[in-house]
């Protein structure tokens, strides 16, 4: 059968209750916008694939209910992500506290090996700003993680965040499978040893087809 | 429904001055002919039940109405609690008269050692008897139902083969060929208690010297721990290897069967199977009519049991909604009359807006200083901006109804500061609001549903994981082998089921059909949990695409998430019904099923044994002792004397 895609790679969208990540999605996979959303129960995925340098990337988008006290059913989830997207909202103090809590989470319920990235959404209403970019910026900097200002209403930097995940996720990918293949060792390059993916690490799990 | 176990009927175990004990009753079944009897004694309703002996032998026995009546002010709690599986004899307590003598007079009699074959016709609802070849001496008829489960007990009591040229004419098998399939069987059994750690297999070889219909059951008991009990709690399958010889020993048995196989039969099979399910018919909603003809001249409602049945049957009609869900939501009492609602009704109003008061008038520096409380309160506009927004009570912007969700869901918190507010609430009240239209009765309402499923929002989710875990044992019962597909695919935890049961449905249905699925749980019948079995009925029918497909934990996730209305409620409520009733009717029933839907259980340890055990067998384990086995790294707990009950 003919594969309908290179490289599946699994993403998770966390961050607060409210800060749009259902919207993000719903951006993203469908290219639409609704003001009322419906609040996410449980947890849920799309799927969209893209086009990275020539090959399919089939990108699986985990969306999860932000409340605390559901976190155990959904980190049960966060197995096996290769990308986290973690989303606050701009107009909103707290969720931009919280990131700091969201990336512990992170520590551990998924693999060490995960590529982060913060999206501060709702950067549309500006009037109601709470948390400055440079804020967001100099937070991004402190865990070395990518940073992105978005607007789910306005769909401004949603496709740009999703493409930079997974070009981050494939370029990890690809340079571990180098520095594990013996033919890239002969050749001359650099054997990276630290780099060897551990056994619990998302790569041992990646479906590259 | 006309069939049950004996427990449901404490009234009628004492029929009979021998000891004897009933096996299985049904009523509701009328005696159609019987050779040799008057005519007078024909055409009336009786039991029809499958009855043990003193000296262990069985038969058939059907018992006239006026008969039961007789008898029923003796009441045995303690049989009360005994099923099908618990097999202990009991006496009559003697007060026997002389109508009662004539009564007892036209009870027939039908030894199963004697029953050559029987035969189910006209649609199920008629079932023949015959001990002599050649003739159907007796005919009974299935006013209540039909025959399907008298005869899936009949069936575990006697081998049968269908004869070829009649689906639906059943021969008794040779009685004496049992001894040979017990020995066969268990030679089969050895070869595997090779493996010595095994303790359920030494558990297996102490019985061997039972009779073979007794240790079947047993042995289909053993089965269920091998095959249902264990494998699906996502942390050990059974392995293969027992599961094969487990098999193996099964179709042995039926191959012994065989013995008795000609051109002519065919063997029916005798693996433990749950019996049919029966598909029970929706009834029509509670009219206005009937609705006010349920109320005495002072407005209280006379039989409230009857009521909830005839939701349960049909749910309410629309129009007289918004008053009888206030009774099924514990906000008005069922006894109180109409003066008495109403000066409720003034109090609760006074309640409620005094709570309301309690944040309302909290000032915006409070607010500043007040993080908790802030935190509360924009959670609860986030989600009430997302509640229910298509529909056109909650549409638009601005729309004043709106503000009315978030100012109860605020009460809410002030009147349980400790849950507070917790996502799935808006959810709950929406359809509660939209229908009462009124503030004050949506917040006692939504109290009312909020008391009935506040471990749904525990901080720990404990509610919610303790009923996953429910949920997959009563899928490992009723749909074993989707629950086995499910736990090869690491969904064994059901988390695929968190919003179902978060918010009882009501992302899965139309705001038609969740009024409709919520007033037939409110009423608490049939069981505990019946919910539980709504998820089983929805995921029961969804089986065949989950398997055939190999649907791993993504797909299953997405497959289930997308049946959000797609789901017919009717079809849904009457599938969970008939579930209901092949779990009750389950010889191989488990207390740990039973416990989950607040069936009595088979045995009470306390209570003290009368009679002596109709089985001595030699075996004397202490009667209420704990012991714990183990099986393959698994510890079973179990307590003795149920282990007899359920091996007896
Ligand atoms: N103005 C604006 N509103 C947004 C944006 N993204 C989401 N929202 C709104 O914020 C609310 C919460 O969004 P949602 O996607 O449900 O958040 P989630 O809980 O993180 O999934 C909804 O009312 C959305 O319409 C955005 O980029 N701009
Ligand atoms: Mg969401």
């Amino acid at each position: 059968m003919a594969k309908t895609y290179d490289y599946l790679f699994k993403l998770l969208l966390i961050g607060d209750s409210g800060v749009g990540k259902t919207s993000i999605l719903f951006r993203f996979s469908e290219d639409a916008f609704n003001i009322s959303f419906i609040s996410t129960i449980g947890i849920d995925f799309k799927i969209r694939t893209i086009d990275l340098d020539g090959k399919k990337v089939k990108l699986q988008i985990w969306d999860t209910a932000g409340q605390e006290r559901f976190r155990t059913i959904t980190t049960a989830y966060y197995r096996g992500s290769m990308g986290i997207m973690l989303v606050y909202d701009v107009t909103n103090e707290k969720s931009f506290e919280n990131i700091k809590n969201w990336i512990r989470n992170i520590e551990e319920n998924a693999s060490a090996d995960v590529e982060k990235m913060i999206l501060g959404n709702k950067c549309d209403l500006d009037a109601k700003r709470q948390v400055s970019k440079e804020r967001g910026e100099q937070l991004a900097v402190e865990y070395q993680i990518k940073f992105v200002e978005t607007s789910a209403k306005d769909s401004l930097n949603v496709e740009y965040a999703f493409y930079t995940l997974a070009r981050d996720i494939k370029a990890k990918m690809e340079k571990k499978q180098e520095a594990s293949n013996p033919a890239g060792a002969r050749s001359g390059t650099h054997q990276l040893r630290d780099e060897r993916p551990k056994p619990t690490s998302w790569l041992a799990r990646c479906s590259v087809l | 429904m006309s069939c049950s176990s004996v427990e449901d009927l404490p009234e009628q175990c004492k029929l009979t001055h021998k000891i004897t004990h009933d096996l299985f009753t049904q009523d509701g079944v009328l005696l159609k002919a019987s050779l040799g009897r008057p005519i007078t004694d024909l055409n009336s309703i009786g039991m029809l039940c499958i009855v043990q002996n003193m000296d262990g032998s069985k038969c058939i026995e059907w018992r006239p109405n006026d008969l039961i009546t007789i008898d029923s002010d003796t009441q045995d709690q303690e049989w009360a609690v005994v099923n099908t599986i618990g097999r202990r004899q009991r006496t009559l307590s003697g007060n026997m008269t002389s109508d009662y003598e004539a009564a007892r007079a036209r009870i027939i009699r039908i030894p199963l050692d004697e029953l050559k074959s029987f035969k189910v016709s006209r649609n199920n609802q008629q079932m023949q008897f015959s001990t002599k070849q050649g003739v159907w001496q007796n005919t009974c008829y299935f006013q209540h139902g039909n025959a399907e489960i008298f005869l899936s007990y009949l069936k575990n009591h006697v081998k049968t083969a269908k004869t070829r040229h009649d689906r639906n004419t059943y021969v008794v098998v040779e009685p004496n060929v049992e001894s040979q399939v017990l020995n066969k069987s268990f030679a089969e059994l050895d070869i595997f208690t090779e493996n010595t750690t095994d303790v359920v297999w030494n558990l297996v070889s102490n019985f061997k010297q039972r009779p073979y219909e007794t240790t079947m059951e047993a042995f289909s008991k053993l089965t269920d721990i091998v095959y249902y009990g264990e494998g699906v709690n996502g942390k050990r399958e059974m392995s293969d290897e027992v599961a094969d010889l487990l098999t193996k020993s099964m179709s042995a048995l039926e191959d012994t069967t065989s013995i008795a196989r000609s051109e002519e039969y065919e063997v029916i099979n005798v693996k433990p199977t749950l019996p049919p399910r029966p598909s029970i018919p929706r009834g029509t909603p509670l009219s206005t009519e009937k609705w006010d003809g349920l109320q005495d001249p002072e407005g209280r409602i006379t039989e409230v049991e009857g009521v909830k049945q005839l939701i349960f049957r049909g749910g309410v009609a629309h129009s007289i909604r918004h008053s009888v869900w206030k009774y099924l939501l514990d906000y008005y009492p069922w006894k109180m009359t109409k003066a008495e609602l109403k000066s409720l009704h003034k109090k609760k109003t006074e309640e409620y807006f005094s709570m309301k008061l309690q944040w309302r008038s909290m000032t915006e520096g409070q607010e500043l200083r007040f993080s908790e409380y802030r935190d509360r309160k924009s959670l609860v506009e986030k989600d009430v901006n997302r509640t229910d927004r298509t529909h056109p009570f909650f549409a638009g912007d601005n729309n004043p109804n709106l503000v009315v969700l978030q100012d109860i869901l605020m009460t809410y918190v002030m009147y349980n500061f400790d849950l507070g507010y917790v996502q799935g609430m808006s959810d709950i009240l929406a359809p509660l609001l939209l229908l009462m239209g009124n503030e004050v009765d949506s917040f006692w309402c939504f109290v009312g549903f909020m008391e009935k499923i506040s471990s749904n929002f525990d901080m720990d989710q404990a509610g919610m994981k303790q009923q996953l875990l429910n949920l997959q044992q009563l899928m490992a019962f009723i749909t074993p082998d989707l629950a086995k597909h499910l736990a090869s695919k690491d969904s064994g935890n059901m988390y695929f089921c968190f919003r179902w049961l978060l918010v009882w449905f009501k992302r899965e249905f139309s705001h038609r059909d969740i009024m409709r699925l919520w007033e037939v749980l409110w009423t608490g019948l049939p069981c505990a949990n019946f919910h539980l079995l709504i998820c089983v009925a929805i995921l029961d029918a969804e089986k065949d695409v989950l398997i055939s497909k190999d649907y791993g934990f993504t797909e299953v996730l997405k497959h289930v998430n997308d049946l959000s209305m797609c789901l017919d409620v009717d079809i849904i409520l009457s599938t969970a019904e008939g579930i209901y009733h092949q779990i009750v009717s389950s010889p191989h029933l488990s207390d740990q099923i039973r416990v989950i839907l607040g069936l009595p259980l088979a045995l009470k340890p306390d209570v003290p044994e009368t009679e002596p055990t109709t089985f001595s067998n030699g075996n004397d384990i202490g009667e209420t002792e704990e012991v714990t086995l183990e099986y393959n790294g698994h510890e079973i707990s179990v307590v003795t004397k149920t282990v007899w009950a359920l091996l007896a």
